[in-house]
């Protein structure tokens, strides 16, 4: 009787904790009600546009049409931990983009660079992926915009799921297997 | 009796093991909060790039002390070179003490000391083996500067400025407090956001 009991237990403990993690939400409900002016889709060349912090905003507001989950990579050309987690995350895209992830790749490179290093990074990278470069005269404004708790360390890593909640986020080269089974998670759900 | 002893403990440690993968999930960044604005900071003995071992109370000035998280290899951090040594020359003669702690993995000792070198940055650099003080403090990118009163106080943590580029600053926010300590006003601002590498923390 009480090993049934224990049995049950077990049962019931394995399910609560396979159940999704509840995490406090960072996602902001859109406000929008026109289509941001930003279309971000597949990319046939390495043209980054350049972002403000307004345009920061309307991505993380996101397309009230658009319910896929929402991939957000702050990186830069001179942070070296960024270079090193690339490759993975050009990887992860080219597996997840037709799986319904929306991945925006924001790069904190000085706008002088935006015709030149930076694109020059993506195509030896064969990156694939929208890559937008945020140019902020203060960053702060920017980097509470995405994050209160956050103070800037790059690369960060931001996963929202469709209702703009954050399911997961890092700061530092990212574990490919961490973010891949959180991705996981949200294109396999159902809108 | 036995067999349902042992299909217990079995059982029970596949919850332990459960509760473990779900605590232990990388679903975020794992690092300890930085301490709040006004917690008085412990002392720690860290050794500098030649193996010497100083206090933190031993560096700390009559006014106070600045501590900032450098790297050799970030160009963020090398970005404030000057500015830092700028910095540690000015205050000094008010009484605070500019203190660099390299928390990196990739940039021993010996790095540490012949970057300083080049870049003429005169004020100690100690160096955290293991990320020990990084992990203290909630340090998590370069630069990072966190502002004790002479008591240990903390009372200003986050950015240097808020420009990379010296001719973009428009918010000189560790100054600032800098200045606010040594004319013993409340420091009003007490941190700022900015961009810098992660700190490479041992995995």
């Amino acid at each position: 009787m009480r090993l049934r009991l224990l049995i049950l237990l077990t049962v019931c403990a394995l399910v609560g904790f396979a159940a999704p993690a509840q995490t406090p939400s960072a996602g902001v409900a859109s406000t929008n009600k026109t289509p941001g002016p930003l279309v971000l889709d597949r990319v046939n060349t390495n043209d980054v546009a350049e972002i403000d912090l307004e345009g920061l905003k309307k991505i993380l507001q996101r397309n009230p049409k658009d319910t896929r989950p929402l991939l957000i990579n702050f990186w830069a050309t001179w942070c070296d931990g960024c270079r090193e987690e690339f490759p993975d995350l050009v990887k992860i895209d080219n597996d997840y983009r037709d799986k319904g992830l929306n991945f925006v790749s924001i790069s904190l490179d000085d706008v002088a660079e935006i015709k030149t290093a930076v694109p020059e990074f993506l195509k030896s990278m064969k990156a694939k992926m929208s890559v937008v470069l945020l140019n902020v005269k203060d960053p702060e404004p920017a980097i509470h915009a995405v994050d209160a708790t956050w103070d800037g360390a790059l690369p960060a890593t931001y996963l929202y799921d469709k209702d703009g909640k954050v399911v997961f986020k890092y700061f530092g080269a990212i574990k490919p297997a961490e973010l891949r089974s959180a991705i996981d998670k949200q294109v396999g759900s159902k809108p | 009796m036995k067999r349902h002893y042992a299909l217990t403990l079995f059982l029970a440690s596949i919850v332990i093991v459960a509760f473990a993968a779900v605590a232990g999930s990388g679903s975020t960044s794992d690092l300890p909060a930085p301490p709040a604005i006004g917690t008085t900071l412990d002392d720690f003995k860290l050794p500098d790039a030649d193996g010497a071992e100083h206090s933190l109370k031993s560096l700390t000035g009559k006014n106070g002390a600045v501590i900032i998280f450098v790297a050799t290899k970030c160009p963020v951090s090398n970005a404030y070179n000057d500015r830092m040594e700028k910095l540690a020359q000015d205050y000094k003669a008010k009484g605070i003490n500019v203190i660099g702690i390299n928390s990196n993995n990739t940039e021993p000792a010996a790095e540490v000391k012949s970057h300083a070198g080049e870049k003429h940055l005169t004020f100690t650099i100690l160096k955290d083996e293991g990320n020990k003080i990084a992990d203290r403090l909630g340090a998590t990118r370069t630069p990072e500067a966190y502002v004790i009163d002479a008591s240990g106080k903390l009372v200003y943590h986050g950015r240097i400025d808020n420009a990379q580029n010296t001719a973009n600053i428009t918010s000189n926010d560790l100054r600032d407090a800098l200045d606010e300590l040594v004319s013993g006003k409340q420091v009003s601002k007490t941190g700022g956001a900015a961009f810098g590498c992660t700190i490479k923390r041992v995995s």
